[in-house]
């Protein structure tokens, strides 16, 4: 009787665990394309629908677990909004990291952040920006812990 | 900017997601060995209490991120703590699991297990009676100060959030309230592990509470070898 009690529960949290991953995971819209760089070179760039974007964080080299500054450059066209980055780990869920930026200048944005830590000793991170109305990309690369 | 009440719903679904998703993989290791060491005994509980301990920790740090509004010299003041924890905890799960396998009889590692009177062998046979149930909630408390990533995104919303505060006390409530929803977020990925380790409905339990007890070594000594390179 317990036997079956427990494989009803064991269902129950396979249904709940496999909810909760998918509901995380349709909750992104649709794959940025991924760039991966050395942060610690210089400026990251790619294009999102054509227009050039320019991700750098300074100082360098850039260490997990220090204040640092983001700057967003755009080429083009003035967006509806200012860009924002998300940080994150790929493959790997490390909750919600905005680094909200403000106008810096013309097409350029800045703001401050940090990038945690992950005792999993990894350290790839990405920075995905966003730019409204046009779509994102993310940036791939490696800091020092 | 989002609203304070949405921060806190934001967040609590964030400890949601990475429960299942992240401390699953990396908190796991130390919920099936508390609750493999708990022998077979009702895990809900103990369980309970060491979330609630794990939770008062993260809300206290929440408090102090709050009210400082500085993240990174919050973690740096206590960073060699939280080696000390990890390497602290890496040789707890060996423990349990020597102990768990019946390798090595506590007492032994005291130095009285050949007198079951010696103040150790009591305090740690009263301690094991008890198994104080309650001893769950300090251990959660000490464990909440393992470092993790998800718990450092949450702690530097903390921060954020009290350098928008009008005051230090207000800085440390909404800290102590984003880290209190963060943590309960976290809560039921590790009690479902929690649960799917109670062996308590297995028959023939012996076999794989040995087999239990090597995978902790491993665990334990992963652990230490972890925090020392941290």
């Amino acid at each position: 009787m317990k036997l079956v009690v427990n494989a009803k529960l064991f269902a129950a949290i396979l249904c709940l665990m496999t909810f909760v991953i998918c509901a995380t995971a349709s909750g992104a819209e649709g794959e940025p394309d991924r760039v991966v760089c050395d942060i610690h070179a210089g400026p990251c760039s790619a294009h999102i629908s054509g227009s050039k974007v320019s991700l750098d964080i300074e100082p360098k080299p850039v260490k997990a677990m220090h204040d640092l500054t983001f700057t967003v450059t755009l080429a083009g066209e003035k967006p509806v909004a200012a860009p924002y980055i998300d940080l994150g780990m790929p493959g790997m869920n490390m909750g919600r990291n905005r680094v909200i930026l403000k106008p810096a200048g013309e097409l350029i944005y800045r703001g401050e952040g940090i990038i945690v830590r992950c005792p999993s000793g990894r350290r790839t991170w990405k920075a995905k920006v966003t730019v409204p109305d046009v779509g994102s990309v993310e940036f791939v690369f490696d800091v020092i812990y | 900017m989002l609203s304070t009440e949405t921060i806190y719903l934001v967040i609590f679904a964030t400890g949601l997601a990475v429960g299942f998703g992240h401390c699953i993989g990396m908190c796991g290791p130390i919920v099936v060995s508390l609750s493999l060491s708990l022998k077979g005994r009702s895990v809900l509980v103990p369980h309970l209490l060491y979330n609630g301990g794990r939770i008062t920790t993260y809300g206290l740090l929440g408090g102090v991120m709050g009210a400082t509004g500085s993240f990174t010299r919050v973690v740096a003041s206590i960073a060699s703590l939280q080696k000390g924890v990890m390497i602290l905890t890496g040789m707890l799960i060996v423990v349990m699991g020597l102990a768990m396998a019946g390798w090595i009889p506590l007492g032994v590692i005291f130095g009285d297990y050949f007198n079951p009177q010696g103040v150790l062998s009591r305090g740690f046979r009263k301690l094991s009676e008890a198994k104080s149930t309650a001893t769950y909630y300090p251990l959660g408390m000490l464990l909440g100060l393992l470092p993790c990533g998800p718990v450092y995104t949450a702690l530097l919303a903390a921060a954020r959030a009290g350098m928008e505060a009008q005051s230090t006390l207000e800085g440390f409530f909404i800290g102590v309230g984003l880290m209190l929803s963060f943590g309960l977020g976290t809560v039921a990925a590790l009690l479902v592990i929690a649960k799917l380790a109670d062996l308590g409905w297995l028959k023939r339990r012996d076999v794989i509470y040995k087999i239990s007890s090597v995978i902790m070594v491993i665990v334990g000594v992963y652990f230490v070898v972890k925090a020392i390179r941290y």
